[in-house]
């Protein structure tokens, strides 16, 4: 089989993959509101449902076309899902969509530069560690990602905002800027306001993709082509950037990847305790007044949002590695 | 040679390693910090000075009368924070024999029988690993009652896809060894070779994956009750931390209230892991997180 026909099969099957995991992620948000115990109309609109008048109820009953059978409900649903349709808050009075639109965009902002300060800096110390395995900075390093793996990001966050902006007062304590600026002078607050939380979400990102670098340049570096490599005679710095880094990089992307949903969840935590207006604040609220639209919503939309990384990741790793499509070697993919 | 009971006792705590305990200072540490835990958990009634429901006077610091200080109720941190060891163990143990039950059988099957049952199997393993698992998390024991058994089967039934990957490319490896052909070819059944062949040479990684997601049901479970999520009857570590943080004691820096439940966990989840600590050759075990 040809390179180039492997690989478009590669990405064909992949896109397939996603699709059927986007429709199973749907229909998990359809059934479960309708299958949880209670009445499924409180289910989906959620507890403040009671309070509402009843002509306003029994529109929406007919908007979600709870009186029909469930079939139609989940073709219904299915083509509301296509136009990014998740129905009304009761307890906002906005619709969904609206809502999570306005805090997507910044739990985005906290979460993109957090992925790539936080990766790069898993590369360089991974690299640092797993070239000197069993050194003192190998120790030290490995020491601290595996506290911070067993650290709540939570207790990390508020003892930090504790001790730098309670004690310390260097920091804000919270919110995404102070509000009476503008222009530059607007994007320079919000840095200063996003410092501590980005820095915590790298911290994490780190931690946590450290450990599968160094791990896997331990493993590379017993391979061997880097014996062989040793035997020409290169120059340790040589065999390290050329030949060792160059291996661990499609891996490096798929643990990247894979630990998007990772950082989501992340994410959510740390906006709590900073008290950024994002999506997890938005959950926050919704959790406390059971205001399940608002929460199916922000589901599906972070779901969707880590398939979409997932795939472009699934992409980029079919580039970096391109072993992928020789059916040759499929099977050997470190 | 047939053993007596008390020596093949030996031989069983022998082969799980206990006699290696002295060349490894961090596994036998982690033992210690769980060992004083569970009696720490088991007898809570003897060893909380006070009863953690009565209530005081709110907000005082640590004292000798109340070693951690009281929070917004005048209950006694420190005892809520001895019965809290219950609930947090008893739902990360519980939620990790769920999930570690759940994983493994998947991860075998699709690894002995291949096929179908593997594509099945393993895709659907895939697809879950898709999903961020604390938004999932959060829709489901939201539309639940608060009560820690909700919690315990919604994070039980959430943590499996990791444990499943690793056991299924374990058992790859094992189900190619010479043995296993030859014992096929004696006719033995599949469910026979899976029980007492497959699920013995992969042990090791499941006691060790078994460790982990304890920690990581613990884990999950603090995320939840830190969301307000928890179980209101019965207090955990990530739940004191909730109260605190909603009910001002963060905002009033009253650090005993939500630094030592957080302490805890960190502690807690750091022995489970050194539990799964290889002396030297720690790298291997690490690629499970």
């Amino acid at each position: 089989m040809s390179l180039a026909k492997g690989r478009a099969r590669f990405f064909a099957g992949k896109a397939l993959r996603y699709g059927i995991t986007l429709v199973i992620i749907l229909s998990i948000n359809f059934a479960i509101p309708r299958a949880m115990p209670g009445d499924p109309m409180i289910n989906l609109l959620g507890e403040d449902a009671v309070r509402v008048d009843r002509q306003m109820l029994d529109e929406l009953r007919a908007q979600y076309g709870l009186d029909r059978p469930i079939q139609d409900q989940y073709i219904e649903y299915m083509l509301g899902a296509g136009r990014l349709d998740f129905g009304y808050s009761i307890h906002k009075n906005l619709k969904v969509t609206e809502l999570i639109y306005d805090r997507f965009f910044w739990t985005l902002v906290l979460i993109f530069p957090s992925i790539a300060i936080g990766g790069l800096l898993a590369l360089v110390l991974g690299a640092i560690a797993g070239f000197r395995q069993g050194s003192k900075v190998d120790r030290l390093l490995t020491g601290v990602s595996i506290f911070m793996y067993s650290c709540p990001s939570f207790l990390f966050a508020m003892v930090i905002v504790t001790i730098f902006s309670f004690h310390l007062g260097w920091f804000p304590l919270g919110n995404i800027s102070s509000g009476r600026t503008q222009g530059f002078a607007y994007l320079l607050d919000i840095g200063y306001h996003l410092f501590l939380p980005v820095a915590i979400l790298s911290a994490f990102e780190a931690a946590y993709i450290f450990l599968i670098v160094r791990n896997s340049i331990t493993q590379i570096m017993g391979e061997y082509f880097i014996f062989v490599a040793k035997a020409k005679g290169l120059s340790a710095r040589v065999i390290e950037l050329r030949h060792v880094m160059r291996n661990v990089l499609p891996q490096f992307i798929s643990i990247m990847a894979l630990n998007f949903g990772f950082m989501v969840s992340g994410a959510l935590i740390i906006e709590i305790v900073f008290s950024l207006n994002g999506m997890g604040t938005l959950i926050y609220d919704s959790v406390m007044s059971r205001d399940y639209p608002v929460l199916q919503g922000a589901f599906v939309f972070l779901t969707i949002f880590v398939l979409a990384a997932n795939f472009l990741a699934d992409v980029l790793y079919g580039i970096t590695d391109p072993r992928i499509g020789d059916s040759m070697n499929t099977g050997k993919m470190i | 040679m047939e053993l007596s009971l008390p020596g093949k006792l030996i031989k069983r705590l022998s082969d799980t390693g206990i006699k290696s305990l002295d060349q490894n200072p961090l596994r036998s540490l982690g033992i210690i910090i769980l060992t004083v835990l569970v009696l720490a958990a088991v007898f809570a009634p003897y060893l909380a000075p006070h009863d953690p429901k009565q209530t005081g006077i709110p907000h005082q610091s640590p004292s000798s009368e109340h070693l951690l200080g009281t929070n917004d109720l005048g209950q006694d941190v420190f005892s809520e924070l001895i019965y809290g060891t219950r609930v947090s163990l008893t739902i990360g143990f519980l939620s990790g024999i769920i999930s570690i039950v759940i994983g493994v059988t998947v991860g075998i099957f699709a690894g002995y029988f291949r096929g179908w049952a593997e594509e099945l199997l393993m895709g659907t393993t895939d697809v879950f690993l898709l999903i961020p698992s604390l938004p999932l998390m959060i829709i489901l024991a939201a539309y639940l009652n608060p009560s820690m058994w909700n919690i315990i089967v919604v994070v039980g039934l959430l943590g499996w896809c990791s444990t499943a990957r690793l056991v299924h490319s374990r058992v790859l490896q094992v189900r190619e060894m010479q043995f296993i052909e030859s014992t096929r070819a004696l006719g033995y059944s599949d469910i026979y070779i899976i029980i007492r062949h497959v699920l013995v040479n992969t042990k090791d990684i499941i006691y060790a994956k078994f460790s982990l997601a304890v920690a990581s049901a613990m884990l999950s479970e603090a995320s939840l009750s830190f969301l307000g999520l928890g179980d209101p009857l019965n207090i955990s570590w990530g739940e004191m931390i909730h109260f605190a943080f909603s009910r001002g004691g963060f905002a009033n820096d009253l650090w005993w209230w939500y630094l030592p439940p957080g302490l805890m966990i960190c502690v807690t989840l750091l022995a489970f892991i050194m539990l799964t600590m290889e002396g030297r050759k720690d790298s291997k075990i690490l690629e499970l997180i």
